[in-house]
């Protein structure tokens, strides 16, 4: 048996930024016993955002090698797609290497166990033959693939093992139109897969407005991904794929059809910790049911799973640990889909305002207002700024290249609870995407149409 | 009647610890009597029936300075 005064559940993000930020506040006093199994550091970096970002960018600059934008300029591009996923995960595990490893080396008050954690008590997990006791607990176990229940679904990717595909697939099933699903489609298209996106649901990328979600899908399909949404899937049989009277064969699918809490093996109800199918059921300070265990990052019932969001949490949880009440506003989050061009949004979307009855003014630019935007002949998206009757920002939302670099202006207007006027007030650098916030500030005021270049 | 409160008190690496410490818990009204152990990080704190234990973890001694204070155990007297 052996006593810790906390115990981490996970070694991910929010595992991570707790046993760090809990050390620094005890000047490396507190003991702690990090459980997990698989590779250090969870999702993010090792099959999570490090490994989709690196192959959406290598995918991006593929398609730009093979169809250059600018007139004059010719080029014959090829693919070693093979040596490319080496590269991949050689890079994964570089950085794994120096954000994790090296990392947790610098900690001697930090154990780390490897294995599954399950709960005895309220104060006893068994890891292995291990028993760990601890005063308090963190649980931080993250989420994992969905897959949906479809006669003859054997043989798939799921975003956990997509990494070791070692070959362009000719024609490749997507199921799900989720973020993952989204930005798994776009780089695959862009190698040069035929690309099938399989969903129940009409809508793609549900946390989002129609109108941002309805001009991504038209810019996907114009590069050649086909979406078939609201249908249901038959059966899935020698490499085709049956729904409605029709069917589609395809190399390879990926099941990316939404993520489930890693919860099942714990053992909660032993912990007195309560859940649903979301995840832990946690108060505004991530305290569970059991007033000594907190849980934080995409294990908890809550509606974004992010890795930003995991290591704030993983952190707040530490402060609250000593007393504090430390909280996090969900709306100051921003979220991203890496496609291109990025969405993105913070704060609520105008679907939200509706549902909750909330007056609200709307401005919305076509992104053939933003000149950097024509320069990147990327201008088929839109901003949207939302503002409260008194004109303070409420919500961003963004379709445009580079977005995800830029709507962090979104989250300090929504967080300093700042209005359109200070959006127009604020000097922006000309030519840039992130003018196009300043322009839809700026037509809450005027006809943008009638506005020359940097009109102030 | 009164209890006694012992907390896990972190960040002490001297005697002058210890001493800001007890200071920092003698402080709070209704504590009586404090001793502070630098060996086992701990404080014992005599107090009456009127103090909220939790309430010792957001004394300034443990929010305003480095030094972090956690309620182990409460037992009355
Ligand atoms: C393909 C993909 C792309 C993504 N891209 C982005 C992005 O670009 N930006 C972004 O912000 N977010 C992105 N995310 C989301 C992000 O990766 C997650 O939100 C984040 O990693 C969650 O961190 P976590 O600490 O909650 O869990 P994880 O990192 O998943 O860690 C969970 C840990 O718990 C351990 N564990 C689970 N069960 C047990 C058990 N019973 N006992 C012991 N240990 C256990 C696991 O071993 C693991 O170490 C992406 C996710 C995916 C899948």
């Amino acid at each position: 048996m052996s006593e810790y005064d906390l115990a981490i559940i996970g070694k991910g993000a929010a595992a991570f930024s707790a046993a760090i930020k809990i050390s620094e506040l005890t000047s490396n006093q507190i003991k702690i016993a990090m459980i997990g199994y698989g590779p250090i550091g969870g999702t993010c970096v090792n099959v999570g955002c490090v490994p989709s970002k690196y192959l959406i960018e290598a995918s991006k600059n593929f398609e730009m090698a093979k169809k250059p934008l600018y007139d004059g300029i010719k080029a014959d591009a090829s693919i070693d797609f093979d040596k490319f996923m080496e590269s991949l995960n050689g890079f994964v595990s570089d950085e794994r290497k120096e954000k994790y490893e090296k990392v947790i080396k610098n900690f001697d008050n930090i154990d780390l166990y490897d294995g599954k954690a399950k709960f005895l008590d309220k104060n006893t997990v068994a890891v292995n033959n291990d028993r760990i006791t601890a005063f308090n607990f963190l649980i931080a176990t993250g989420s994992k693939t969905f897959i949906p229940d479809i006669k003859g679904l054997t043989d798939y990717y799921t975003s956990e093992n997509i990494w070791n595909i070692r070959k362009i697939p000719e024609k490749l099933v997507i199921l799900g139109s989720g973020e993952v699903a989204i930005e798994l489609a776009y780089a695959f298209s862009n190698f040069g897969s035929e690309v099938h996106i399989f969903n129940r649901s009409d809508r793609i990328l549900k946390g989002f407005d129609e109108d941002i979600t309805d001009n991504l899908r038209k810019i996907m399909e114009n590069h050649g991904i086909k979406f078939h949404t609201g249908v249901n899937i038959n059966e899935i049989k020698s490499k085709t794929l049956f729904y409605g009277n029709n069917s589609v064969n395809f190399d390879e699918i990926i099941v990316a059809t939404g993520r489930i809490p890693n919860i099942d093996d714990l053992d909660l109800n032993k912990a007195g910790i309560k859940f649903n199918n979301r995840g832990i059921i946690v108060d505004k300070y991530f305290k569970t049911s059991n007033e000594n265990i907190y849980a934080a990052g995409d294990c908890v019932d809550q509606e974004l799973k992010l890795e930003t969001l995991a290591g704030k949490e993983g952190a707040v949880s530490a402060e609250n640990i000593f007393g504090s009440e430390k909280t996090v506003n969900i709306k100051n989050v921003p979220w991203v889909v890496f496609c291109d061009p990025n969405v993105a949004s913070v704060g609520y979307t105008e679907k939200e305002l509706k549902s909750m009855n909330i007056k609200y003014n709307i401005r919305k630019i076509d992104l053939k207002n933003v000149v950097k935007a024509n320069i990147l002949k990327s201008n088929d998206g839109i901003a949207k700024v939302i503002s409260d009757e008194n004109g303070t920002i409420i919500g961003v939302q963004v379709l445009a290249p580079n977005a995800a670099e830029f709507i962090i202006e979104g989250v300090y207007l929504i967080q300093n609870k700042l209005t359109y006027n200070d959006i127009i007030n604020s000097s922006h650098v000309f030519p840039t995407v992130a003018e196009s916030i300043k322009i839809a500030g700026q037509s809450f005021i005027r006809d943008i149409s009638k506005m020359s270049c940097c009109m102030e | 009647m009164a209890k006694n409160i012992e907390l896990k008190v972190y960040g002490m690496t001297c005697d002058d610890c210890v001493a800001h410490v007890t200071e920092g818990l003698k402080s709070a009204i209704g504590v009586k009597d404090v001793y502070v152990s630098l060996k086992d990080g701990k404080a014992t704190v005599k107090a009456d029936d009127s103090v909220n234990p939790k309430e010792l973890e957001k004394l300034d001694v443990f929010t305003k300075t480095h030094y972090k204070a956690q309620v182990r155990s409460v037992k009355d007297e």
